[in-house]
């Protein structure tokens, strides 16, 4: 089942997903990207509904992209993930509601601190300093109560999250093989190999 | 009787319908100049800055827009009809790729742009975009540049280079003498800002230039580097002048000599004052006038 | 299971002797699954008027901006602030919008920063019941703003102790004439 993790650390925020793209029981696809750059500092994680998650992550994309030609200068995570949070919370009360989960890790330039931020299809949104959707939630949390440090450095940082994937590996019966993880810090976005 | 009535009324419709993109077309021929230029891979744009008032931010007044990565416009006539446009088209943009994944081709965009001014041409209520467009870029997947036009009617047209608003006849006029194909980066470059000069006299704090070297490639010149090129351009017309002048002189002389060997006194003073006029008179305008003054001396 | 309980979290508010508290839990839950223990349920208005808005977590952030939109645009229009009166009918108005939908918050914002509404407290959230039970067992008339800090803070923390939904923290803000004091409370983490 569809999995992602996010946490902070000193200076960036690790997203991970896992890569699965699949229909009712069965895999369609073991190396989908589910991590979308959409800011030069800003990575959003996205599961939910097939079909909406990749609808409404576009539709994201481009708008912050517009954004940007239009002002010159991109909107900081904050920002963007109020207006993100905005689009879902109307879209729930529309006739067609997008059921997307998001886990949208920022790193904000003017005040050079890592943002996360919580985000479900109902439009809820909250600052964390880790956080997980999917049934990997129910064990990777717990262990981030107790191994997360938001001054760990990015070493640090990644294994923490190895223990979060080898704990959802180990226990939950429908788990996932594959995760992708990319990290956003004051020099941008890049991807890691775990 | 009918009939002639409702072709009457089409024919006044008409009328005001010519006179209103007319309007639109002198809001383009008093806005300032804009210049594209297609090289062999590269495309630039360059245009004429109005000079800003003392207390004025220079850099709240731009006049080239970027639509997407990989398309650039340039616009000359009313700046806030621009400034609507520009904004319609990188919508278009945005929502190509949302909708297609891919992004606009520049004649897609041309298109698209042209097709809003023509629309505003033909419905009521609203009046015609007062603007001309220059739009460059490139294609993706492909390293030819492109450079497209359009009107406040609605038309549009590829170009290997083209000038826009003021004196735009002056400047493409002297693009048409001067274009070749296949011109490299900084030919084109100094091609756009000689061909600016033509129309801009204040020189290069009013000239502004942008490069499209391939996809998404895109650089603005600084004010030194493109004082550098109208320098260099100073450089060379000044040398061509000089040539032209010494050539002048030379066949001064040459008939100087030639009429002093005719008259009868030998050494003649004329050719003394001929070559004393070529010696002060620095520019080659003068000393033509002086040539003439000479001859009715003579 | 309503949505009220969706997100989980609890609001209070109790009058004292020229000042008014308010204080709510910090859990934001998804049903049993805590989510985060710094999300805040009660806003500035003004100066002197705070908002507590317990239920489900995507209203409350909308409600919010819906409201600072709405009071700002008072404040530029009337060129003053609003009144806490004023204040509760716009709440009431706006909850109320038939395109608005279903958001009974009625409860908890009736009373925020209007002295007289109210004699002793009013209670909101999933842990109300239990809020209830301690505030009063707790509270007391004319109480002074130290002692009605205690006093809310014991009835908040005691409460959501019995609630799986809310818990996590408790912030508490005192309310006088002329000053405002938030205190930050930590609660058990379980």
């Amino acid at each position: 089942m569809e999995t992602s993790f996010a946490i902070t650390g000193k200076g960036y925020v690790l997203v991970a997903s896992d890569t699965t793209a699949a229909r009712s029981i069965v895999k369609m696809k073991t190396d989908e990207d589910k991590i979308k750059v959409i800011s030069p500092h800003l990575l959003m994680a996205y599961s939910g509904e097939p079909g909406d998650t990749i609808q409404f992550a576009e539709y994201v994309e481009r708008n912050l992209r517009l954004f940007h030609i239009r002002n010159n200068y991109a909107l900081r995570p904050s920002a963007a993930a109020s207006w993100i949070r905005r689009s879902l919370a109307q879209s729930l009360r529309s006739r067609k509601p997008y059921s997307v989960n998001l886990m949208l890790g920022g790193f904000d330039v003017t005040t050079d601190t890592p943002h996360l931020y919580w985000v479900d299809y109902l439009g809820t949104m909250t600052e964390v300093p880790f956080g997980a959707h999917g049934y990997g939630a129910y064990f990777g949390l717990s262990l981030l109560d107790r191994y997360h440090n938001p001054e760990a450095t990015l070493e640090e940082g990644i294994e923490t999250l190895k223990r979060c994937i080898n704990e959802v590996s180990k226990r939950l019966v429908v788990s996932p093989e594959k995760y992708k993880v990319k990290v956003v810090d004051k020099d941008g976005t890049r991807e890691i190999e775990l | 009787m009918r009939l002639m009535k409702s072709c009457l009324k089409s024919v006044c419709a008409l009328g005001a319908l010519q006179s209103s993109v007319e309007y639109a077309l002198e809001a383009v021929r008093k806005g300032t100049c804009a210049v594209g230029v297609r090289g062999k891979d590269v495309v630039v744009l360059g245009v004429e800055k109005k000079s800003v008032l003392q207390l004025q931010d220079p850099r709240t007044v731009r006049k080239v827009a970027m639509l997407d990565d990989h398309v650039c416009l340039a616009f000359a006539g009313l700046t806030a009809d621009g400034r609507v446009l520009i904004d319609k088209a990188r919508i278009e943009c945005q929502s190509h790729r949302l909708t297609v994944e891919d992004p606009v081709t520049v004649e897609y965009i041309t298109r698209h742009i042209a097709g809003i001014q023509q629309r505003y041409t033909q419905s009521g209520g609203v009046r015609p975009f007062g603007i001309s467009t220059l739009i460059v870029g490139f294609d993706p997947h492909d390293t030819k540049p492109h450079l497209y036009m359009t009107e406040p009617s609605g038309i549009y047209s590829a170009w290997k280079a083209n000038a826009i608003g003021r004196s735009s006849k002056t400047v493409r006029e002297f693009l048409e003498k001067n274009h070749k194909d296949d011109l490299s980066r900084e030919e084109s470059i100094k091609l756009a800002v000689k061909s600016l000069l033509e129309v801009v006299q204040t020189g290069a704090k009013n000239i502004e230039i942008s490069v499209m070297e391939s996809y998404g490639k895109i650089t603005n010149l600084d004010l030194a580097q493109i004082e550098a090129i109208v320098a260099e351009i100073e450089r060379e017309k000044e040398a061509e002048a000089e040539r032209k002048r010494s050539r002048l002189a030379a066949t001064a002389a040459g008939q100087a000599s030639m009429t002093s060997r005719t008259t009868e006194g030998g050494s003649g003073s004329s050719s003394e004052i001929n070559v004393l006029l070529v010696l002060r008179f620095e520019s080659f305008e003068i000393v033509y006038k002086e040539q003439k003054l000479l001859r009715s001396y003579r | 299971m309503s949505i009220m309980e969706y997100n989980g979290g609890s609001v209070v508010a109790m009058v004292g002797k020229d000042c008014v508290a308010i204080a709510s839990d910090l859990r934001l839950g998804n049903q049993a699954l805590g989510i985060s223990s710094n999300f805040q349920k009660i806003f500035p208005v003004t100066d002197r008027i705070f908002l507590g808005l317990p239920g489900l977590a995507t209203d409350v952030t909308t409600l919010r901006e819906t409201f600072r939109f709405r009071v700002n645009m008072y404040t530029i229009k009337e060129e003053r602030e609003i009144e806490p009166e004023t204040f509760a009918h716009l709440v009431s108005s706006t909850l109320y919008e038939p395109t608005g939908g279903f958001r009974p918050f009625i409860a908890a914002t009736d009373l925020i920063g209007c002295l007289n509404f109210a004699k002793d407290f009013v209670v909101a959230g999933t842990a109300s019941t239990k809020l209830y039970g301690t505030a009063e067992g707790l509270w007391e008339p004319d109480l002074d703003p130290e002692q009605l800090f205690e006093t809310i803070s014991q009835t908040m923390l005691n409460a959501v102790d019995r609630d799986a939904y809310s818990g996590w923290g408790v912030v508490v803000h005192v309310i006088e004439k002329d000053k405002v004091t938030t205190r930050t409370l930590k609660g058990r983490m379980d």
